[in-house]
């Protein structure tokens, strides 16, 4: 008996040794209380290698809770993760308004430029209005290319473009199977749906999809610890995810993957009807298009030509009026805002840059005290330098300024 | 050597039939072993347990990763309390397959179901305390079965959730009900039924004259035995500590959203599979109730043991009991595989 009692007692203490032993062996939990919700978190615990998103979403201020949600105090890595919105990607359409918005954030008043969720939710490029709209069109499913449908139902109460809402795109109620199979197999670039799976279309959904730029290296080991990046510089290999995908092809009315890997940008762009001038080619494309052009303007649109609005113009002007310009004397302009989150120029108050016809600042062009204007590549940090029209020998009517016309001589052959 | 405290909470000595492990199983005493485990954990985790639906389930999780030896505390708490149901279910099942209920034991028998309901209850109460997204299906679908109750189920209802919704207050009431009102029962319940044990002249063994071993063994042997099972018993749950962590959960935000795959906390699964049957209050409350019944009658309705048949298991005498007690574990067994299994 006194044996077994000790040996009894032997294994108590062996266990609870082990206890104190597995005890030791936790790692050290570290902690972040971000300012903005002043509660603790221990995400760094196991995260401590990742790189800060941006510089406008310092850690010490937003932790990682509050975008990503997440079990904050636990260390046990399944539990941690299994309240997160969105996955890794909180700023998946399903869940952004809960992760990315917030009146101080990113679902503000529009007066303050902070209504990026409402707008983006309503951006052609969540909706895909417009082919939705042809593609039934062109089925006889509707007898004229008003938007109707959008991927998700979507409402804008204080239209400008006269669509008050679109109803969500149910494939499963068109009789025409064509309709059913372009929903197959080709709404894969819209913002809410993974891409089809191929390196040339790997991005995220939501806004990651365009300010989570994925470099190949990225897209190839998975998702290590580069791809936790939000930012504005976009370079246009990560537009070309979904606008350098491959062609339609009328005849067989099928779609058609790119083979190759694309890498001359003139002579590997799709469409082989398309022009282009040497900026088109050159610059990235957020170079020009703008914030409202690419993310919406607040209203439902029926397709893509509806909200592009920028056009060659809209830097050069014409033969008879300089492009429209602001000289930046309020400090809280949206200009330096813009500026501060991709500081390719050091814009001052003072400078004077140029505005798109509906007030977007092109924040990333300065008028030069010669007359001519530098730019700076908000991707590349490059430094171009361009003249106007007005004052050149150029000889186009005045009345003929789309840009289709300045390809006329402007185009590159291809 | 004297006797110290813990041997004059024994007889000077006991029949040694009455402490054969074969025969006891030695469930009577885990079972005091593991409530003792379960008052000490308890109270630790009391420190830092917030009875609070915003605070709840993180407070586990701050006992749990944080806290030093929080997670052991709480590992250990967890697994005594889901022993102490089985021991004290195999508890019951010695006595009713070794024919103990008989006179003079009827009442303490009694003492005993009633303790093993109310020790039920309070794992239950402990397992709401979670307030985590997993809990959701036992709060919301248990207190709504008071309310099938007819005649009584609402006012039972709101003084067992404390108000018309099982949400906010339902935590504090179970938080009392868990660290007061149910142990207040079962520590009352549980020193009457150790004293109904002497009184009623120990653990059940034939009268002298028809034992066939007249050797005694004395406190001293006999606390030597408990204190063996207590190092065993205790060893065996910190390495299930270790090795197998109580659950944790994300927090509740909305608990009246029950998803399809909640599982009841595993000693309601049978009851969880009857309720597919159909009427709640047939199903989830009547047919319970009426198995507790039949437990309750056995030793005043079914056969009893002869005298000289008690100490050994399945008395020929009591075939009766044993095959309804029988009979009901094993509805209860297949109705809980079932729905751990679907």
């Amino acid at each position: 008996m006194r044996l077994s009692l000790f040996l009894a007692a032997v294994l108590l203490v062996i266990a609870l040794l082990m206890a104190a032993w597995v005890e030791n062996r936790r790692p050290q939990a570290l902690a972040v209380t971000p300012s903005l919700t002043g509660e603790t978190e221990f995400c760094i615990t196991c995260h401590a290698d990742l790189n800060e998103i941006s510089p406008s979403h310092p850690v010490e201020t937003f932790g990682c809770v509050i975008c990503h949600g997440g079990e904050r105090l636990a260390l046990d890595a399944d539990l941690a993760h299994s309240s997160m919105r969105g996955g890794a990607n909180p700023s998946d359409l399903s869940v952004v308004s809960e992760s990315c918005g917030g009146e101080q954030c990113h679902s503000g008043s529009p007066a303050e430029a902070r209504d990026h969720i409402q707008r983006v939710q309503t951006s052609i490029q969540a909706t895909y209005a417009g082919a939705i709209a042809n593609m039934r069109y062109t089925y006889g499913a509707q007898p004229d290319l008003n938007a109707i449908f959008g991927i998700q139902a979507v409402q804008d109460s204080e239209t400008a473009t006269g669509i008050p809402a679109l109803a969500a795109f149910d494939p499963t109620q068109e009789n025409n199977p064509s309709l059913q199979t372009f929903a197959e197999n080709c709404l894969y670039c819209h913002l809410y749906v993974e891409p089809l799976d191929r390196q040339e279309y790997t991005r995220f959904t939501g806004c990651a999809a365009c300010h989570t730029p994925l470099t190949d290296h990225a897209k190839q080991d998975g998702i290590p610890d580069d791809v936790h990046t939000l930012t504005t510089a976009i370079p246009y290999t990560q537009c070309n995810t979904c606008h350098n995908r491959g062609n339609y092809d009328l005849r067989s009315m099928t779609f058609t993957e790119r083979a190759d890997h694309p890498t001359s940008r003139l002579e590997d762009y799709y469409q082989p009807i398309a022009q282009f001038t040497q900026c088109e080619y050159t610059l990235d494309c957020v170079d020009c298009h703008t914030r409202q052009e690419a993310m919406g303007d607040g209203d439902i649109h029926a397709n893509q030509k509806d909200i592009e609005y920028v056009q060659c113009q809209t830097c050069h002007g014409t033969l008879e009026a300089l492009p429209a310009m602001q000289t930046l004397t309020d400090p809280n302009d949206l200009a330096f805002r813009l500026a501060f989150l991709n500081p390719v120029i050091n814009l001052a108050l003072g400078d004077t840059i140029i505005v798109t016809p509906k007030g977007e600042p092109l924040w990333n062009i300065r008028l030069l005290p010669d007359g001519s204007y530098e730019q700076f590549g908000k991707a590349t940090g490059h430094r171009f330098t361009f003249r106007s029209v007005m004052g050149s020998n150029c000889q186009q009517n005045v009345d003929e300024q789309e840009s289709h016309y300045c390809h006329e001589c402007h185009a590159v052959e291809r | 050597m004297r006797p110290n405290f813990f041997h004059h909470l024994h007889p000077p000595s006991i029949p040694a039939e009455q402490s054969r492990w074969r025969y006891t199983l030695g469930a009577g005493g885990l079972a005091v072993f593991l409530a003792l485990v379960l008052g000490f954990t308890g109270i630790l985790e009391m420190f830092f347990y917030s009875p609070n639906p915003a605070d709840a389930a993180q407070s586990i999780q701050i006992i749990s990763y944080h806290v030093p030896f929080g997670g052991l505390i709480r590992n250990l708490h967890y697994w005594s309390a889901q022993l102490l149901i089985l021991v004290s279910g195999v508890h019951l099942l010695r006595v009713i397959f070794t024919g103990a209920y008989a006179p003079p034991r009827r009442f303490n028998y009694l003492l005993g179901l009633g303790l093993f309901v109310t020790l039920i209850l309070d794992d239950f109460t402990g397992y709401i305390l979670r307030w985590d997204q997993d809990i959701c299906w036992a709060l919301v679908t248990g207190t709504n079965l008071l309310k099938t109750i007819p005649g009584i189920g609402t006012f039972l209802f709101r003084i067992t959730v404390g108000g018309q919704y099982a949400c906010e207050s339902a935590l504090l009431r179970f938080y009392t009900w868990h660290i007061f009102g149910l142990i207040f029962l079962a520590a009352v319940l549980m020193v009457w039924h150790l004293f109904r044990v002497r009184r009623d002249g120990g653990i059940a063994v034939p009268p002298p004259e028809a034992r066939p071993d007249r050797e005694r063994i004395t406190r001293f042997a006999l606390v030597r035995r408990e204190v063996l099972a207590m190092l065993i018993a205790g060893a065996a749950l910190i390495l299930l500590s270790i090795f197998f962590p109580a659950p944790t959960g994300v927090p509740i935000t909305d608990p009246a959203v029950v998803t399809e795959e909640a599982r009841a906390p595993w000693f309601f699964l049978w009851v969880q599979q009857m309720l597919k049957w159909g009427d709640p209050f047939f199903w989830g409350v009547l047919v319970p109730s009426v198995f507790l019944l039949l437990l309750a009658l056995i030793p005043f309705t079914f056969a009893q043991p002869e005298p000289a048949e008690l100490g050994q298991w399945f008395p020929a005498s009591a075939r009766s009991a044993q095959i309804a007690a029988g009979i009901l574990l094993l509805v209860v067994l297949l109705l809980s595989l079932k729905g751990l299994t679907s």
